[in-house]
């Protein structure tokens, strides 16, 4: 008995074909019944995002059952073999596959943690059919451990991979927590609606819209639950907020030294970033001389961003050795024998060859 | 013995220094749980030098300078145990290692070449061993206030560049460093207070120069709150009192 995985991702097909094989989550629990109902296949779990569909089975013979699983595939979402290039991975290719995508590393944004949920939510889906048993419980439990190691004991999370998250995480290198944390949006252009919809998901509130035609800043504090404001009247707010972002159509500055030195007379200390998404720039240079006053121009988000990539990606070697020394320690617990005196309750349930059977869950 | 566990502690807090550095630079995340564990065991070694030595001497274990500075350390590493997770300062420890390490070393080099030996006193003095005790947290409470202080310019020079370094993603923000640097420059000044004020009930009133140095010290840091207080300091003019006033506060450690 061993394991298995086949599938794709966003590396080895484009999201025309991913979407065509994309699993709906209410029909999940009906397919992996029908994929264990196929020759071979033991155990199977099914793991559905947007940038990746792959199945996870044990099998007897995992060839035979890998080739029964893409003619399923194949006829099930009506693709023809030669348009999809599936991979097909056995045994200790299979886990550590496995542990590398629970760790984040074969995300399109590198260690990223969404798809450990997702993978939780995929067994826990596979568990509750009953298609899970020992193999598929023992490689998604070791998952589980091996991708909360490698985020713990490795930077692969950090530094901005966007924008957007470049903003956020500079604000929360400044203030730490964003909850209560005021932002006040000078111009309603497109960027400046994301990064302020990316720090009011951590936390930031009482967002103030100012924009020349105010219809379009009073449309955009409605979105962000927020407060429009004319646009002659934004200085008289600059005191009162943690962060502004700045992204209006103007050729000159709209901010200047003076009016923010102003403002830092009534702020008791407490510090200023303001965000510079413009081109021609809004706000001055010089701005950023100023004391507890952090300027950020498009620009050095979008090279803190590329930095950032470039250290996940250099990350990658340090946590694929922490996933060695992991499993050098404790091997691939998916794929140690039974012993026999277990066997009777320890292993699957259904005779090889036979169709779906439920499986015990454990 | 007393002289084994100061040597232990020290080579632990210089371990701990090391492997932390070590995992920056090899990018790597530190293990929180371990830096902890390294200061723990640092500071029960640390402790049992300081009780063999209060042993030794009937009295609290401040009785020269190699004494002085293991106490000063043992509030820092204290300090940093009970305040450095509540205020989410990680690096904290980091940032306070060479400190400690320097002091203990001195006190390694001080104490092996000519240790005074027992100092019991004549008559066993609460007030004293008060005032000496709570003016040596104090100095703990300041020296981790400075060492925060060194915090904040490092990141707010990553900040202000816009090229973070190495740094910057473990540095705690800027916001929680001088949230952290005012309490414990609270702190520290209302442990100072409660020592002088100590010093008035002590059956012998220790000599002007003492007095004096400890009063100019009690005067530095309250300047600074008061000015906080009244004009709100911002917080690089903070992090450099805090610095400036901690090499103040060392210096007048030679005359008390």
């Amino acid at each position: 008995m061993s394991i298995f995985c086949l599938g794709v991702n966003h590396k080895t097909a484009p999201v025309e074909v991913r979407e065509r094989l994309a699993f709906a989550e209410s029909s999940i629990p009906t397919h992996l019944e029908e994929i264990r109902g196929l020759q071979q296949v033991e155990e199977a779990v099914v793991l559905s995002t947007c940038n990746r569909v792959e199945i996870y089975g044990a099998a007897e013979e995992p060839a035979v059952a890998l080739e029964g699983l893409i003619s399923y595939l194949v006829n099930h979402f009506e693709v023809t073999s030669g348009e999809v290039e599936f991979y097909q991975k056995e045994a200790e290719d299979a886990a550590h596959h496995l542990f590398e995508v629970a760790s984040g590393l074969d995300s399109m944004v590198l260690g990223e943690t969404e798809i450990f949920g997702q993978i939780k939510k995929a067994y826990a889906t596979a568990q509750t059919s009953g298609a899970t048993s020992r193999r598929m419980n023992k490689l998604f439990q070791q998952s589980f451990s091996i991708g909360k190691l490698v985020r713990s004991s490795t930077r692969i999370q950090q530094g901005s991979t966007s924008v957007g998250s470049a903003a956020v995480d500079l604000a929360e290198k400044i203030f730490g927590q964003l909850d209560g944390c005021r932002v006040m949006i000078i111009g309603a252009g497109e960027m400046s609606r994301v990064t302020a919809q990316s720090l009011r998901s951590r936390g930031a509130s009482s967002i103030i819209v100012s924009n020349r035609s105010f219809d379009k800043a009073e449309e955009l504090a409605d979105e962000l639950e927020g407060k429009a404001v004319k646009f002659d009247d934004w200085g008289n707010f600059l005191n009162e907020v943690d962060i502004v972002i700045s992204s209006t159509g103007a050729p000159h500055a709209v901010v200047h030294k003076s009016a923010v030195e102003k403002a830092l007379d009534d702020r008791r200390g407490h510090p200023l970033f303001l965000i510079d998404i413009a081109v021609p720039r809004d706000i001055e240079d010089e701005v950023n001389e100023l004391d507890n006053v952090y300027l950020y121009n498009i620009d050095q988000l979008t090279r803190i961003a590329s930095d950032g990539v470039a250290r996940r990606e250099r990350q990658i070697e340090v946590c694929r050795t922490v996933i060695h020394q992991f499993l050098e320690e404790k091997g691939i617990e998916a794929l140690a024998e039974i012993p026999a005196d277990r066997r009777h309750d320890g292993s699957p349930s259904k005779p090889e060859g036979s169709s779906a059977e439920p499986l015990p869950n454990s | 013995m007393d002289d084994i566990f100061l040597i232990i502690s020290t080579l632990i807090f210089l371990a701990g220094f090391v492997l932390a550095v070590a995992s920056l630079r090899a990018g790597r995340q530190g293990s929180v749980r371990l830096n902890i564990g390294l200061a723990v065991a640092g500071l029960i070694f640390q402790s049992l030098f300081l009780k063999e030595r209060g042993e030794l001497h009937g009295r609290c274990p401040i009785t020269n300078g190699a004494e002085v500075l293991v106490f000063i350390s043992w509030s820092v590493v204290i300090l940093y145990l009970a305040l450095g997770r509540a205020f989410r300062l990680s690096l904290l420890g980091v940032f306070s290692m060479p400190l400690v390490f320097m002091f203990q070393a001195i006190a390694i080099v001080s104490l092996l070449s000519a240790d005074p030996g027992a100092r019991p006193p004549a008559t066993l003095d609460p007030w004293l061993e008060l005032h000496a005790a709570m003016s040596l947290l104090a100095y703990g409470a300041f020296g981790l206030a400075g060492i925060a202080g060194v915090m904040y310019l490092v990141q707010d020079k990553q900040l202000k560049s816009h090229e973070p370094g190495r740094l910057f993603y473990s540095l705690p923000p800027i916001r929680y460093l001088t949230d952290a640097m005012l309490r414990l420059l609270t702190i520290g000044t209302v442990m100072l207070t409660v020592g002088i004020i100590a010093a008035f009930f002590m059956e012998n009133l220790p000599d002007a120069l003492h007095l004096t140095v400890s009063g100019a010290v009690w005067i530095v840091y309250a300047v600074i709150l008061v000015i906080h207080l009244v004009k709100h300091l911002a917080p690089k003019q903070l992090s450099i009192s805090a610095m400036i006033a901690f090499g103040f506060a060392l210096l007048t450690l030679s005359a008390l």
